[in-house]
């Protein structure tokens, strides 16, 4: 499954990182890269270091992830972990 | 329901230019307004064909997802939506859910309060007219 190890990284290292909330984080493979201010600055960074041919994560630094509402009736792509 | 323009974001432009690659062409697609969708959402088809990777995960409740919120993937993108008077509204990099069955109900994106937060939009019931500014 793609991102599974950055998931994994981010998972493991949200209690670190919880110091920073509301922050993007910029995960690759194990490694965290670096926190941004802003969603944007973290794609960039990504595609700066690893170019468009290896995987990276960007995720909001959240304790308790926010969920997304949608009232209209359509079917979310879930992915491995929700299946 | 309008007409948008959904395209590889910034940073993986800039990505690909550097790598000598080729930047997939914009993908026109219908959009609905949805103010109540929390984040926006484009079709699996118009994604493949900008054939860009998930860079991102995030939790949807829908009425088809039950009482549990579903992990489904985010993918970083651009969008413009052309106005009657230029410039168009643009955002150079924007995350997208990706959802099924909206090319099914006639659009391929639904924009959500996200995009909407950066316009203002008025509503005339008696017009049945919906005017989005920016």
């Amino acid at each position: 499954m793609a991102l599974e190890k950055e998931l994994e990284t981010y998972r493991l290292k949200l209690p670190e990182l919880r110091a920073e909330e509301g922050k993007f984080v910029l995960i690759h493979d194990q490694e965290v890269v670096g926190t941004y201010t802003s969603y944007e600055d973290a794609i960039k960074a990504g595609y700066a270091k690893y170019g468009v041919s290896s995987p990276f994560l960007v995720k909001q630094i959240q304790a308790n992830e926010q969920v997304h509402f949608i009232s209209r009736f359509v079917d979310p792509c879930l992915t491995l972990l929700s299946r | 329901m309008l007409d948008a323009y959904i395209g590889v974001s910034q940073g993986r432009r800039a990505a690909l230019l550097a790598a000598s690659e080729p930047v997939p062409d914009p993908q026109s697609a219908r959009a609905l307004l949805d103010t109540g969708a929390s984040c926006t959402c484009v079709d699996p088809s118009v994604l493949a064909r900008l054939g860009i990777p998930s860079t991102g995960t995030t939790l949807v409740n829908s009425p088809t997802t039950g009482t549990s919120p579903q992990t489904v993937n985010v993918y970083d993108v651009s969008i413009w939506i052309p106005g009657a008077i230029p410039p168009p509204f643009f955002l150079g990099t924007v995350a997208v859910a990706e959802s099924q069955l909206l090319q099914s109900q006639g659009f391929h994106i639904l924009l959500g309060r996200d995009i909407l937060a950066y316009c203002m939009v008025h509503y005339s019931g008696p017009l049945n007219l919906v005017t989005v500014s920016y």
